[in-house]
């Protein structure tokens, strides 16, 4: 048997949390520009205010065969599979960068296809295997 | 000798230091926690030591101090 | 009463056991899973050694996770029903919490930097772990500093209820934003994208955090009961 006493404290706890709960997904919602780490080629098509005197970053996949350099200069297409950016960047990038792979890039746009980067990061994915599992799944796939 | 285990293709530093900070970090909170576990048995015993007879004898009946005392006498 | 198990002196008889019978067995079991993470395991397609990070900075991230859990449900527990000794357990969890938040941040952004190219961004993973750590803080100093029984139970209550919240944040981050930190690789439900080369020293690791929490927590609340029990001679 609960005490009276006891009754009371749930019914607190529970409306507390229930509001906490609702001012977090508020805020969530409401924050969610700040929230996102990056946008994709697809959503910088979509959007209509786009600054470009603000640093924004832009991720999504290297696109295999883009990737050239010259001059300590490294050009490369960003893309989403259903849309593209075009990169150039001076510097140096992490190890981890390769074609195929996912990539977030910091900068200021010039236009919607043009994009003026200021750092590389690599973004690798979940996938943790031995390069042997991975020869045998290229094998599997090809 | 084989340097590959320490130097992982250039990344041996990333590892070997997380591997060793994480270590040092638990090894900190245990050390911690056995002194302040060492310090808090020994008063406890002090304190029963100083108890008259007649309160002594109430503390037999007392499982959790026997218990406490019971562990210090193995410790020492 | 309904937690009667949960009385110091149905425990402290266990308590000794426990703490013997885990200081035997963590040490070698310690060593042969370091072997498996730092040698026998092998490296990752892309990532190369540096994959090896894995094995601490994962079970620390979980470890810490299910630690703030407990002390949520133990908090509000304790503030439900008035059970004083629910009070000893979660003081006895929340260091080894923040010990664990601490380095998962840290291998993490040892991680980060030869494989993203940074040691941190503000993302949303990275930013909710940061907020546990400084609820952790938070939570320690409001039960440490406020010597007002009742108060200090209300605060620690309402820290843990939101920081169950941010629970969830961390948890979901990866999957709701998008974020430099991977998504999830351990899966519930579905296929999970660690080879079972790897899987293994992960889960070995895991066990070896699990004992060490147990071995702290238990050697942590044995302080706490003799703590009390000290203020009861003096009533004798």
């Amino acid at each position: 048997m609960l005490v009276r006493a006891a009754k009371k404290r749930i019914k607190i706890l529970v409306a507390t949390l229930s509001l906490l709960i609702l001012i977090a997904i508020f805020s969530l919602v409401v924050l969610r520009d700040n929230i996102l780490y990056f946008l994709s080629p697809t959503e910088i098509k979509n959007s209509e205010n786009l600054n470009y005197s603000k640093k924004i970053r832009v991720g999504g996949m290297v696109k295999t065969g883009s990737v050239s350099i010259n001059n300590n200069e490294i050009n490369f297409i960003i893309t989403d599979l259903s849309n593209e950016i075009f990169v150039t960047f001076k510097g140096t990038v992490p190890n981890l960068f390769s074609e195929g792979k996912g990539v977030v890039a910091e900068g200021k746009l010039k236009d919607k296809k043009f994009f003026i980067a200021k750092r590389i990061l690599a973004k690798h994915d979940e996938n943790y295997m031995p390069p042997s599992a991975e020869k045998i799944l290229n094998k599997d796939v090809k | 000798m084989n340097l590959d285990i320490f130097v992982m293709n250039g990344y041996g530093v990333y590892v070997w230091s997380a591997f060793a900070f994480s270590f040092l970090v638990c090894f900190i909170l245990f050390v911690k926690t056995k002194r302040t576990l060492k310090k808090l048995e020994n008063e406890f015993k002090k304190e029963a030591m100083s108890l008259s007879d007649e309160k002594v004898s109430a503390l037999k009946n007392k499982k959790v101090a026997q218990e406490i005392l019971n562990t210090q006498q193995k410790a020492h | 009463m309904m937690f009667k198990f949960l009385y110091p002196s149905h425990l402290f008889s266990f308590l000794n056991k426990g703490i013997s019978i885990i200081s035997a067995i963590i040490i070698p079991f310690l060593f042969l899973s370091l072997i498996f993470a730092l040698l026998i395991s092998p490296q990752d397609y892309i990532q190369g050694d540096t994959v090896r990070i894995m094995y601490v900075h994962v079970p620390a991230a979980w470890m810490t996770l299910m630690c703030f859990g407990m002390i949520s449900f133990l908090c509000i527990l304790t503030f439900l029903f008035k059970t004083k000794n629910t009070i000893l357990l979660y003081k006895s969890i929340a260091p080894i919490g923040l010990s664990l938040s601490l380095i998962a941040i840290i291998t993490g952004s040892l991680w980060g930097e030869p494989t993203w190219g940074t040691y941190w961004v503000w993302d949303a993973r990275l930013t909710s772990m940061l907020v546990l750590m400084f609820f952790y803080l938070i939570f320690i100093f409001s039960y440490k500093f406020i010597s007002n029984q009742n108060l200090s139970l209300k605060v620690c209550t309402g820290i843990s209820v939101i920081g169950l919240i941010n629970l969830f944040i961390i948890k979901y981050s990866v999957n709701i934003w998008p974020t430099l930190h991977q998504t999830e690789s351990i899966k519930i439900i579905g296929r999970t994208t660690v080879d079972s080369s790897m899987l293994l020293p992960l889960s070995m690791m895991l066990l070896v955090f699990f004992l060490y929490c147990a071995l702290i927590f238990l050697m942590k609340y044995k302080s706490e009961v003799i703590r009390i029990k000290k203020k009861g001679l003096k009533k004798i």
